[in-house]
């Protein structure tokens, strides 16, 4: 589904990654984990257009995508559930939900019966989400902005999920609620790549991880093999 | 003085103010999208409205004129776009302030020398005949800048909240890099804005010519105006930008009846220094609530 190779990418002169390279088969759930600043975020940013890549391959269902327009890459079916969230704050939470739908939904008039179906779906999924549908997304308090930020993404009915750091700044709780609904994304055969400061919650629900140092990737394999490894153990699970 | 010639001035001033709102109303608009403005938003209104009356010259009627005249305004929008912002925007760079003006002054030097400096009369089957309503005199023509700026304002309102292209609009104004990410291409959203600019300034120098005459300087003090109504009502309330005309234009009004008519344009400048020195977000601006 999605196969990065020998990325390089960054800010202005600053190199973050220096030949990242990472698969996504369809259907599983891919962990990216390392420390701050290892390049996670700048990995997910350079898969799905936000920056370009300065060198290197990324292929969405075998097709080369890097240097496209975000926008572009998203109309393709790849769902990026960005850092910090970034819902639309002045738009109301049905509003944001909508947008998601862009690559598909008629542009005009319409949009709304036909968004009908997907929306009931990401209400079933978030209760919350339909109690405050009405509402300003800024006034959202943190987890719910990442209910909808997860929704937002779903309405574009993606074919690949990137979520980063969907737990970031949440009570645990509310962590946990999150990793219940990425379960149950899974179960329903939705492919993601998931970036997570909470190592060990991610490695429960990924079927394959990853882990960044620098700018590359330098361990991977599946969570059971990384949970032997002794480095990795040290650094991330201890 | 009898309060019927005051009620009169006021009006007069305050239906002229609504154009001030509509070209205020057009630097919303692709401010919204790109945080830019057309600082040549004048010429474009100048320069629509020598094409539409080149146009009513050759014979056409008023009313296939308009259209033609609103197309071409929205293509000037989107030359103004691509020649002025878009590669500042690109570079993240406030070049485009003086591009922008660059490009209205190349605006005014090819009117000058295609049409020459004199004031035109510009010709409308509008009825110029004043209406008496509640004891003030109205024109048809005042009528019709009313209506006319009303109902442009109106309807790209509906386009922005009713549609899904609408909201990507406002997307794209709350977080462009969020927007692309939902397939909204933040570039065409862009040259959407300057073209609806464009044809908003057109909207503009049609209903506002054949009060003013057509002439290259015919918009260089309604443009200033337009800025302080802009800065005055904050640049994302379209209905800040009607209240705040409306007033400006009235006071103008009143400004050259009790002081002289010298000190018309004393008003708008007053009004622009007061805001900033009071409410630098403008007096409908927006604080956005944003919880962590």
């Amino acid at each position: 589904m999605l196969i990065v190779k020998d990325l390089h990418a960054g800010y202005g002169l600053s190199e973050v990654l220096v030949g990242t390279s990472l698969t996504v088969k369809a259907g599983t759930v891919v962990a990216l984990i390392g420390a701050n600043g290892a390049g996670k975020t700048t990995t997910m940013r350079a898969i799905s257009g936000l920056i370009t890549p300065t060198r290197g391959e990324v292929l969405l269902d075998g097709k080369p995508v890097q240097g496209l327009d975000a926008s572009r890459v998203a109309r393709l079916g790849l769902a990026h559930s960005p850092e910090g969230r970034k819902v639309f704050a002045p738009l109301s939470a049905e509003d944001n939900l909508l947008l998601g739908g862009f690559r598909w939904l008629p542009r005009y008039f319409g949009f709304r019966k036909k968004a009908a179906g997907d929306l009931a779906r990401v209400y079933d999924l978030f209760p919350r989400l339909a109690e405050r549908r009405h509402q300003l997304a800024g006034t959202l308090s943190g987890g719910e902005q990442q209910m909808l930020a997860i929704g937002r993404a779903l309405m574009s009915r993606p074919k690949l999920m990137l979520l980063d750091e969907p737990s970031m700044g949440l009570a645990p709780v509310i962590v946990q609620e999150v990793f219940r609904t990425i379960r149950r994304l899974k179960a329903e055969g939705m492919t993601m790549l998931l970036v997570e400061q909470f190592a060990r919650a991610a490695l429960e629900v990924a079927d394959h991880a990853y882990v960044m140092e620098r700018g590359r990737i330098v361990v991977e394999g599946t969570p059971a093999e990384l949970g032997r490894d002794e480095r990795v153990l040290a650094a991330y699970l201890g | 003085m009898p309060f019927s010639i005051v009620a009169q001035i006021a009006v007069s001033g305050a239906l002229m103010g609504l154009v001030y709102a509509l070209v205020a109303y057009g630097f919303q608009l692709t401010y919204a999208t790109s945080k830019s403005i057309n600082f040549g938003q004048g010429e474009l209104v100048m320069v629509s409205a020598f094409v539409s009356l080149t146009l009513i010259n050759t014979g056409l009627p008023y009313w296939a004129v308009v259209p033609l005249g609103l197309l071409f305004g929205a293509l000037l929008g989107l030359v103004v776009e691509r020649t002025a912002v878009r590669l500042a925007l690109e570079q993240k760079s406030e070049g485009w302030i003086l591009l922008s003006i660059i490009v209205g002054l190349f605006f005014f030097s090819a009117a000058e020398n295609i049409w020459g400096r004199d004031d035109r009369p510009f010709p409308t089957p509008i009825p110029s005949a004043p209406i008496r309503i509640l004891g003030v005199e109205v024109t048809g023509l005042e009528i019709s800048v009313l209506v006319g700026v009303l109902a442009i304002m109106g309807i790209i309102e509906v386009f922005k909240r009713k549609t899904l292209m609408g909201k990507a609009f406002e997307a794209v104004s709350a977080d462009s890099d969020a927007a692309r990410l939902m397939g909204v291409s933040a570039s065409h959203t862009v040259m959407l804005s300057y073209a609806l600019s464009g044809l908003v300034a057109a909207v503009a120098g049609i209903l506002v010519s054949p009060i003013t005459t057509v002439g290259p300087t015919m918009a260089s003090a309604m443009i200033l105006k337009a800025f302080s109504v802009a800065v005055v009502a904050g640049l994302d309330s379209g209905f800040g930008v009607v209240l705040v005309g409306v007033v400006l234009g009235a006071l103008e009004g009143l400004a050259s009846l009790y002081i002289g008519s010298g000190w018309r344009e004393a008003p708008g400048l007053v009004l622009l220094i007061l805001a900033l020195a009071v409410r630098p977000t403008g007096v409908f601006g927006k604080s956005v609530i944003r919880k962590v």
